[in-house]
């Protein structure tokens, strides 16, 4: 799945839990959750639980570990895809 | 060094459904989630064990310079609680942290130290959460200056000795605290 199609996935989903609509407008692959998008701790695992649903994937501990922000989580999406489809 | 976290629950209610699937099971170990089912306000006792991991977590961030999204890997290992108050102890990857906390009607905050003895000289300012909150802290204070570095740290500097203290900042909702430590020094 191309890049910029995860990333406006990503915009989507963790559109509800940001104040910061001005951040959220210029999200990118540099985009941290916390710092920039001013998301809560306590709602990031909102937007794992949210990224399972919508792509059909299981995110393990290890993998949540680096969802910090944007790149990690397009890295995390891409592999989950990559080894659902190997199966 | 000290690690803080706070939680405004009337925000909380609004930002998250705890009872959504898959939810507890991603942040809370088995024993957590017993906890907290098992208590008479499942929600008040889901914050305040979040909030005592987050103030962990804050110490751990700070002392390796490495953010990582990793709740499961703060284990509360015991919490004891009346109304009001509570502590416990959080094991991170066998580092154990004490904490306390105070559960209000409205919010639960929770600092977390790596020794009791720690707890002796701390100091605890609520503060109303605006973008000024330095200057007010600095207007209460008489000894302390509190400013910001530039990777957004936050550093105490005593204006007499010119020591940088340990101290903590969180933030949530309508609610903002500082923690700072009148013996602790930031490199503690």
């Amino acid at each position: 799945m191309d890049r910029e199609v995860l990333i406006a996935a990503i915009k989507e989903i963790a559109a509800p839990y940001t104040e910061d609509k001005t951040a959220l407008d210029t999200i990118n692959e540099d985009t941290d959750f916390i710092k920039d998008l001013k998301i809560n701790s306590a709602n990031l695992v909102d937007i794992v639980l949210d990224l399972e649903e919508k792509f059909g994937i299981e995110i393990d501990n290890d993998s949540m570990a680096k969802m910090l922000d944007v790149k990690s989580t397009v890295e995390v999406i891409e592999a989950k895809l990559a080894a659902h489809d190997r199966k | 060094m000290i690690g803080n976290d706070i939680v405004d629950l009337r925000k909380a209610a609004l930002e998250s459904n705890w009872q959504r699937k898959g939810y507890l099971t991603k942040i809370c170990t088995f024993n957590e989630q017993q906890l907290i089912l098992e208590a008479p306000s499942p929600v008040v006792m889901l914050w305040l064990i979040w909030t005592m991991k987050e103030a962990a977590c804050k110490i751990v961030q700070r002392k390796t310079g490495i953010r990582s999204y990793v709740p499961l890997s703060f284990n509360c290992e015991t919490v004891q609680t009346d109304s009001s108050a509570a502590f416990g102890k959080i094991n991170y990857l066998g580092e154990v942290f004490q904490i306390r906390s105070e559960i209000k009607k409205t919010f639960i905050h929770s600092i977390a130290v790596s020794a009791p003895e720690d707890f002796e000289h701390l100091q605890l300012h609520y503060l109303p959460r605006s973008a000024a909150y330095k200057e007010e802290f600095n207007n209460l204070s008489k000894f302390y200056l509190l400013a910001g570095t530039p990777s957004g740290l936050p550093e105490l500097t005593h204006q007499l000795t010119g020591q940088k203290h340990a101290v903590s900042i969180s933030h949530h909702g309508d609610y903002l605290a500082v923690v700072y430590s009148d013996s602790l020094l930031l490199t503690d």
